[in-house]
């Protein structure tokens, strides 16, 4: 039943998307949220769509995974479409002769927002379909490195980051082994009243947690005994370098974000 | 309690880019009262084919029958399953969660919903299958060796008291006393119980000593079903498969080579030393096939 969780969610392929420096997606996507929210006029919105599904195509995981991320968020997107489709002022639309509370402002802005919000899904998606959750921490990492000059412990954050993602998928495999044992002992999960069902989950919950206390037990052990000093004189597996591509999604990026820019203010 | 098992495909993440075939049309049938050890290469799917049979994991297509009745079925009753059929874990002590090994070990029988001193009974019962003390009824689970904990997790499933035991690798990462204790203690279950068990275990050793059957599992498919003997004779399909034979059966291929006549049916020490002891007393022990 945990099969179901695709956490870290990355999809190990290759394609254009993938290839890019983990700080150029970063940063692009930090400027593409920007630009999604700035539209506003149909010419901005639909520069911003175009921009977007080029980089889901390009990414080569399927549109159907793109649409399944939205699942989550799908109450979200349709309740603030309701309401601003009926509480937006403007223009009443008239139905069968009645005055409807609907107005034709609060449809295109609902269109809008859930345009906006569902774009916004895509392009973060994008970023963790095709970036491996250790490259997203190098790249946070480096991305930071200015800081650390003003005493911000990066290095550190970053091994926390890289730690804790590393044993989700360990965590989930020992929730599902210690959740089948229990229930082969007869632990029923499914039914129940709420308190019930939180009683139950203490068999699932306490082996949980000794075994996470004594899986970084162990780590603190292994990494100690192999002398683990953090700080700037550690080198790296694998280095992140900057390419043409890096240069030319950039370009591309920058276009369209002066484009919206110019569209919205200037026009 | 007897184990139908037909035509059973299992597939890991199912249209994903991670799916994997775990269990390739496997067929079976373990008769009531059986002692089978079942031996693979690690992914070889004996987890997944255990797991099966009190269904934590629903197979792709197939169906298994245990008792008479179809437990693949819709609407089959997990929980009598669940009874019938003691499931016990590799490293079943990381399951402990109670504050006292009684609290522990009682876990399954409440969950049966059973009278008070029926569990006080079941838990002694348990606890003395497995040679607990009772002393070591009101102690913490946490503060016990690891060989102790083992025997309280096992216990907690036998205090279900079921009709088919499955055992994963029980004897996994204990010191060569502990798993001496633990295997001879299994026998003795057996014997005194009369259930059916399967042990699943990769050292062949643990299995040539006390199964009266092997099923040797390869990439999800069941590559050799029969004896021990008949088994280990197979020495060179078993090493193809990632598998070794008991060290005993390697020293005779290894005297028979040096044209020593030796019977190739020999798995166990014991064995062994009976044989060498009548050839040394000037007697034919048989046996003139290569190994």
């Amino acid at each position: 039943m945990l099969n179901d969780i695709t956490l870290g969610q990355y999809f190990p392929i290759n394609s254009p998307i993938h290839r890019l420096d983990p700080r150029t997606k970063l940063l692009l996507l930090v400027l593409l949220i920007v630009a999604i929210f700035l539209a506003d006029s149909a010419l901005t919105c639909g520069l911003v769509t175009l921009l977007t599904l080029t980089i889901a195509l390009l990414s080569r995981v399927s549109l159907k995974t793109y649409i399944r991320g939205l699942k989550p968020i799908l109450f979200v997107i349709i309740f603030t479409a309701i309401l601003n489709i009926f509480l937006t002022t403007g223009t009443k639309i008239e139905l069968f002769g009645y005055q409807t509370p609907i107005t034709v402002e609060g449809l295109i802005l609902a269109g809008k927002m859930a345009l906006r919000l569902v774009l916004l899904i895509f392009a973060s998606s994008a970023l963790t379909y095709t970036t491996s959750p250790i490259a997203l921490t190098d790249g946070i990492e480096k991305l930071l490195s200015p800081f650390a000059k003003l005493g911000l412990p990066t290095f550190e954050l970053a091994m926390m980051m890289s730690i804790a993602i590393r044993f989700i998928p360990t965590l989930i495999e020992e929730t599902d082994k210690i959740m089948k044992a229990q229930k082969a002992r007869g632990a029923d999960f499914e039914s129940g009243s709420l308190i019930r069902r939180v009683k139950a989950l203490a068999p699932m919950l306490i082996p949980l947690f000794i075994s996470a206390f004594r899986r970084a037990d162990d780590l603190a052990v292994a990494m100690e005994s192999r002398c683990y000093q953090g700080g700037s004189l550690r080198t790296r597996l694998n280095e992140i370098h900057f390419a043409g591509i890096d240069l030319i999604a950039a370009c591309i990026f920058l276009v369209v974000f002066a484009a919206v820019m110019v569209l919205r203010f200037f026009l | 309690m007897s184990i139908e098992i037909s035509g059973l495909n299992y597939v890991y993440m199912e249209g994903s880019p991670f799916e994997k075939q775990a269990l390739k049309n496997v067929s079976l049938s373990i008769a009531d009262g059986e002692f089978v050890g079942i031996i693979g290469h690690t992914g070889s799917g004996k987890s997944t084919l255990i797991q099966h049979l009190n269904g934590l994991l629903k197979p792709s297509s197939g169906t298994i029958t245990i008792g008479g009745e179809d437990i693949t079925a819709k609407g089959a009753d997990m929980k009598k399953l669940r009874q019938k059929v003691g499931l016990v874990f590799q490293y079943p002590e990381h399951q402990l969660f109670e504050e006292t090994v009684y609290k522990d070990i009682s876990y399954g029988p409440k969950n049966m919903n059973l009278p008070q001193d029926e569990i006080d009974e079941r838990v002694q019962e348990a606890m003395h299958h497995v040679g607990l003390s009772e002393k070591y009824m009101n102690r913490s689970p946490f503060e016990l060796s690891g060989g102790q904990k083992r025997r309280v997790a096992i216990a907690g499933v036998l205090a279900m008291r079921p009709d088919v035991l499955i055992l994963d690798e029980p004897a996994a990462g204990l010191d060569p006393a502990g798993r001496e204790e633990i295997l001879t203690q299994i026998r003795a279950l057996y014997l005194e119980r009369k259930m059916t068990v399967l042990f699943v275990s990769h050292s062949m050793e643990d299995v040539a000593r006390i199964a009266g059957r092997i099923i040797v599992m390869n990439k999800g498919a069941v590559a050799l079903d029969g004896k021990p003997a008949d088994i280990f004779a197979q020495a060179d399909a078993l090493r193809a498969m990632g598998l070794d034979v008991p060290q005993i059966t390697e020293l005779i291929c290894e005297l028979r080579r040096r044209g020593i006549r030796f019977d190739n049916s020999i798995y166990t020490i014991e064995k062994a030393k009976a044989t060498i002891q009548l050839m040394l007393a000037g007697k034919n022990a048989g046996g003139d096939k290569p190994c």
